[in-house]
């Protein structure tokens, strides 16, 4: 019967892909391990910086959303939100930013554009680690960079409680899958973007800055008083919406335009899907024309 | 002293920024947008339900409208913590202009592209789509002088502290520009603060950053008290700046690009 079946070729590419993906995770999960390793030695080496890093992270998360609570607060909410349902915007925007620094604000890995436009790919290329794999582990910082998972939390629960929501295991895992698809948007943005920088590695280098800094300051603003073509804009072409106001509007049981909780993983399908097709082909073009960023003492030019 | 060298510096840096031509500058023109538009949303909601801010509509969307299309002189920001992050400071070294003179030349050369053909074309066209974008008082302009000014000190102190923190650029950065957001007025304006904010808002220094010119763009702060604070502060933070700067050299250091 196993002779059988190894002879099926249909049988032994399912048995090929199944032995691929087990060996990608144990990959990744040993990667994660070495660098939460690496990352909390830094905590032991150089606590008191650490602390600092973690505590600053957490205050500056907080005070940028502090501005739009304010306004909340003193206009008893905004559109048909009110202020703690708002603060549940904020708090999920935190934590969507937050989950984002946990998993990709090390070297650079949301931010491709640098090293995209830095010329920095080389250096991933020479590793005898796939490309993929560097650029799902190279940026985990469980320990210094949760500073902003923290904030996000404290400030999501302090407003579940406020609105009373009831906290049911299917509740999280709403939640949870929500987070999930928002942060393959916005990582999905700002790889799209990052394209530009195989075609000019100067001008675009920041354009993930961009990128992120317009995603979550819109993130963090209360969508629903635009006229539905705006909105739609925002769910759309510019989907800053499906970062933190869709999620929450679903969180609350009541999800805008009619649209149900499975549009933000349709739509981060999509942006994946459309983003590895121009990734390859930005590829295509750096790997004929290269890149000279560096001068020969090894400074950026 | 010699104005040929620094104009040349201007020159590089806006011709840095538009290498890819003016399309380069596109995710700063969205960027723009995705601020401007949202909080103009808002204000027209909040007003038109009638709650009082002590400012009129039309002065709520100059004011937010301004303070986009200004932000990079409302809230200077240089790359001087990034320079020495990544190596480059140094090279400012062997150069023969004074290190913060140049970075304030290369500074001011990068605003130039999106000024000139963006920003400064919209605040001129806005009273066609009924924004009275016209200064209230000629005094906006020393006041946008003085908050540049004091801007570019801020952010030599911010530098001081990232060589402080040992290169630490992110997250400096990110704890800048949280608290710039909040404290300028560049994002929102004091008076519509809860728990009477506006009158400590007002008086710290990085309220004479945005938050002061703004108030003369759209007629609601009294010129003498704004500009004597901007100027205050602009007296006590320069020789700050200058001599935390110099103190800052020996402690440099860099991780290279």
């Amino acid at each position: 019967m196993a002779d059988k079946s190894s002879k099926n070729p249909k049988n032994a590419a399912s048995r090929r892909t199944a032995h691929g993906l087990r060996s990608w995770i144990r990959r990744v999960g040993a990667l994660f391990a070495l660098y939460a390793k690496m990352d909390f030695a830094w905590l032991l080496r150089d606590t008191k910086t650490a602390l600092i890093v973690i505590a600053a992270e957490s205050i500056s998360q907080i005070a940028g959303i502090t501005g739009v609570f304010l306004i909340a607060w003193r206009f008893d909410g905004i559109g048909n939100m009110d202020r703690y349902e708002v603060l549940l915007l904020l708090g999920y925007a935190t934590l969507l930013q937050g989950v984002y620094n946990f998993f990709f604000n090390g070297g650079n890995t949301g931010h491709l554009s640098r090293r995209i436009g830095r010329g920095q790919l080389e250096h991933m290329m020479i590793q005898p680690v796939p490309l993929g794999v560097q650029l799902v582990t190279d940026g985990f910082l469980p320990v210094s960079g949760n500073g902003g998972l923290i904030a996000g939390i404290v400030v999501t629960a302090v407003a579940v409680r406020h609105i009373g929501l009831a906290v049911t295991p299917a509740w999280l895992l709403l939640f949870a899958g929500q987070l999930l698809a928002g942060l393959a948007v916005l990582v999905g943005m700002l790889y799209l973007g990052s394209v530009a920088a195989f075609y000019q590695p100067v001008a675009a280098e920041e354009i993930t800055s961009d990128i992120y800094n317009t995603a979550v300051r819109l993130s963090a603003f209360p969508l629903s008083d635009l006229s539905r073509g705006g909105q739609t804009l925002l769910l759309t072409a510019i989907p800053a919406g499906l970062l933190a106001w869709f999620p929450t509007l679903v969180l609350l049981g009541r999800p805008p335009l009619g649209l149900t909780a499975a549009f933000p993983f349709l739509f981060a399908s999509v942006l994946a899907l459309l983003t590895g097709v121009l990734m390859k082909k930005g590829w295509l073009h750096y790997a004929r024309e290269g890149s000279a960023r560096y001068s020969d003492v090894g400074h950026r030019r | 002293m010699r104005l040929a060298p620094y104009l040349s510096t201007a020159r590089m840096a806006m011709r840095e920024k538009t290498n890819a031509g003016l399309t380069a500058l596109l995710p700063r023109m969205l960027a723009i947008g995705a601020r401007v538009v949202p909080l103009m949303v808002v204000w027209r909601v909040v007003l038109h339900r009638g709650a009082d801010v002590g400012m009129t509509l039309s002065q709520m969307l100059v004011y937010t409208f301004a303070g986009a299309l200004l932000s990079d002189l409302l809230e200077v920001q240089t790359a001087l913590s990034s320079w020495n992050y990544d190596g480059r400071l140094v090279s400012l070294y062997q150069r023969p202009l004074p290190v913060l003179a140049h970075v304030v030349a290369q500074t001011a050369g990068g605003w130039a592209p999106l000024l000139l053909f963006f920003s400064l074309p919209l605040l001129l066209l806005a009273p066609l789509a009924g924004l009275d974008t016209r200064p209230a008082t000629l005094w906006f302009f020393p006041s946008l002088l003085l908050g540049v000014s004091l801007g570019f000190a801020i952010d030599f102190l911010f530098s001081c502290l990232t060589i402080r923190l040992r290169g630490m650029a992110w997250m400096v950065y990110s704890i800048r520009m949280a608290l710039v957001s909040l404290l300028s007025g560049a994002v929102i304006p004091f008076r519509v603060m809860p728990f009477g904010l506006d009158r400590i808002l007002d008086l710290q220094p990085l309220g004479s950053l945005a938050g002061a010119p703004l108030s003369l763009l759209v007629g609601t702060g009294d010129p003498a008290r704004v500009l004597l604070l901007q100027l205050g502060w602009n007296l006590l933070l320069w020789p700050l700046a200058m001599l935390l700067f110099a103190r800052s050299r020996e402690r440099m250091t860099s991780y290279g690009g």
